[in-house]
């Protein structure tokens, strides 16, 4: 078996799986208007609360007014929820720029200026403007936190706040539309894949397959090539549809978003394959499959942010994929960002491909 | 007689819900080279179990198995050309037409497209589905899509074939056609190993019959011989007499 046949053979498999899409009439069309609907239903009808959101407050004043605001912001609680919003840290001397690069980086949710004559001028019953930078590609969140701030500010009366947007003034829809594309690609590639081999196996086709020469890894890596292609098909329509739509703008490069989507179809192929592993005909795989992706949609932070959901969700989050392709998404397409920013997310998308792939791999028996 | 399957004390034990099931229960002989061979035997007597182990798919859980002079243990891609394979379970895409299904075989066993065309055409009007072969096979009946898989597992010109009841359910028009393709084929020079329910299919067909049960070999012989040694004057009475009247789980 040299790899040249084993590459023509898995072209041979996607190839089939192409016709057999094709001939699908009933299945090429919520493929790829699902994803569209979940933008536009989910991207008109929710929202979500914020605890813990990380803010860097930036005090250049040593004054009484400052210390007391700065401590009045770690403590403050949203009106329904006893816990801090705020997880804050506390610097000085650090200029906007930099500020900005951290949240560009993704470490804090927002950051507070605090100008050095601020304690003075309240003292001396000034005005004075405090500047706020926020993420705004998560709308949400930093929408939480310019309400909070505007409340406590509102006390005195004398401090305006300066909001610098960084990329641009943002929506929900903005929000969502990375994170829709990757639940979609996530969702996807589970059920297609996954289906497709509980379905082949209910057939027979699957078992007659793999009587002939051709090998397992073949027979798999065509089922993936085909994968690769269609989802990465669909992410492109479901830009073009978005920002026709509702106006989505694609900020960030195509090539980095299809390097995350192709690391990441790989791990959702791997998931797909293990799981219909498990199930032994259609009816458990779509049961499984509802288990594994329904709570994925609620948890790893499509549709509001992560650190809108409660801690334990958060513990599961981390251990999905989904998570990482979701922030990643995210940052290069709201953000603008490259490769370098995204390379913790990347790297454990990578992991996760080569550790589900290769389960897949060695769990996709032969026997049926 | 020169052998081309050569099985030695093969054993397949299934775990399946914490059961042990003995599916292949220490079987040995061999099929020699252009003979017919059936094996029948009750349902679950491990027919299918040992053809799935002879055409490379599952692993034996103990003894040796040589086919065309390969053993099945490390030289299955070697074995896998040289056999045709028709399943127990019918086996085609639905969403495929005849025609490419057939395509499909023919490209997994890497048949040069040219050949493969000529054969695809030659073999459809064979069997009488030339008028069906851009006709998708999920409409097709039993029998059409029986004849398909027969002349699916033909196309790369194995030498060896295993059909796993290929008559079972068909009409006997359907079944008339899949004996004369066995005849032909066997005339052909290819060895022709196959198993079925139906007594007098065996009796007309074989040149030699196994009769397996709860997962031994329990006869093996020419179907006259086997009438002979047990006073019967038909196999379904040889088949009862190696097998009792009780009905199988
Ligand atoms: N994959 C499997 N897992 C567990 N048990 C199995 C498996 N395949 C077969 N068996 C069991 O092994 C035994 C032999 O089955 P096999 O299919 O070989 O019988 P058969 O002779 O082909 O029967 P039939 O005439 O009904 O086709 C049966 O008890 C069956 O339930
Ligand atoms: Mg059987």
């Amino acid at each position: 078996m040299t790899i040249k046949t084993e590459l023509k053979d898995s072209l041979i498999v996607a190839k089939k799986e192409f016709k057999i899409l094709s001939r699908k009439k009933a299945l090429i069309f919520p493929l790829f208007l699902f994803p569209i609907i979940m933008i536009v239903f989910f991207g008109y009808g929710m929202g979500g609360t914020v605890k813990d959101a990380p803010i860097l407050i930036i005090n250049d004043d040593a004054g009484r007014a400052s210390s007391s605001l700065v401590q009045e912001i770690g403590g403050y609680t949203p009106k329904y929820d006893a816990n801090p919003m705020f997880s804050v840290t506390y610097t000085k001397d650090m200029s906007q720029s930099e500020a900005e690069s951290k949240i560009d980086a993704g470490i804090y949710k927002g950051a507070l200026i605090i100008p050095q004559n601020y304690s003075d001028s309240i003292a001396k019953n000034e005005s004075t403007t405090l500047t706020l930078l926020t993420d705004s590609s998560d709308t949400t969140t930093s929408g939480a936190i310019i309400n909070a701030l505007r409340q406590l500010l509102a006390k005195t009366g004398l401090v305006s706040l300066n909001i610098p947007s960084i990329y641009g003034d943002l929506e929900y829809l903005d929000f969502i539309t990375p994170g829709v594309i990757a639940l979609t690609v996530f969702m996807g590639c589970i059920s297609s894949i996954g289906s497709a081999i509980a379905g082949e196996k209910e057939n027979g086709t699957l078992v007659r397959m793999l009587m002939t020469p051709v090998s397992k890894r073949s027979v798999i890596l065509g089922k993936t090539i085909y994968q690769l292609i269609l989802q990465l098909a669909r992410t492109v329509v479901l830009i073009f549809a978005a920002y026709l739509l509702v106006g989505f703008n694609m900020n960030g490069s195509w090539l980095a978003v299809a390097l995350v989507l192709i690391v990441f179809t790989l791990s959702g192929v791997g998931i797909g394959i293990i799981m219909s592993s498990r199930a032994e005909d259609m009816e458990s795989f779509i049961q499984l499959n509802m288990l594994v992706t329904m709570p994925s949609m609620f948890v790893t932070g499509v549709f509001f942010p992560l650190s809108s959901v409660p801690g334990w969700m958060r513990c599961i989050a981390y251990f999905l994929p989904l998570t990482y392709a979701i922030d990643a998404m995210r940052t290069i397409m709201i953000k603008g960002q490259g490769l370098s920013a995204i390379s913790t997310d990347f790297i454990i998308l990578t992991l996760f491909a080569i550790v589900t792939f290769t389960l897949g791999v060695h769990l996709f028996r032969r026997e049926a | 007689m020169e052998p081309i399957i050569e099985v030695k004390n093969l054993v397949k034990v299934f775990h399946s819900r914490r059961r042990k099931i003995t599916a292949v229960n220490d079987v040995s002989f061999d099929v020699f080279k252009g003979e017919i061979f059936g094996m029948i035997g009750p349902n679950g007597a491990g027919k299918s179990t040992t053809f799935s182990m002879l055409t490379t798919l599952i692993k034996p859980t103990s003894g040796s198995i040589k086919v065309a002079g390969f053993d099945v243990e490390n030289h299955d891609y070697k074995i896998r050309p040289l056999i045709g394979i028709v399943p127990q379970k019918l086996s085609l895409y639905p969403l495929l037409t005849a025609r490419e299904n057939l395509e499909l075989m023919g490209n997994l066993y890497h048949v040069p497209k040219k050949v493969m065309e000529e054969k695809i055409d030659y073999y459809l009007k064979l069997v009488g589905l030339e008028a069906s072969a851009d006709r998708y096979t999920g409409g097709f009946s039993g029998g059409m899509k029986q004849r398909l898989s027969v002349i699916a597992a033909v196309l790369h010109d194995p030498q060896i074939l295993f059909w796993d009841e290929p008559s079972t359910g068909l009409d006997p028009q359907t079944r008339n056609v899949i004996w004369k393709l066995a005849r032909k084929f066997n005339e052909e020079g290819r060895t022709l190993v196959f198993t079925t329910h139906y007594m007098e299919e065996a009796d007309n067909l074989c040149d030699r019959v196994a009769v397996m049960d709860s997962g031994k070999m329990v006869a093996l012989d020419n179907p006259e011989r086997l009438k002979e040694t047990t006073g019967s004057t038909n196999l379904e009475e040889v088949f009862v007499h190696f097998t009792g009247e009780e009905v199988r789980d």
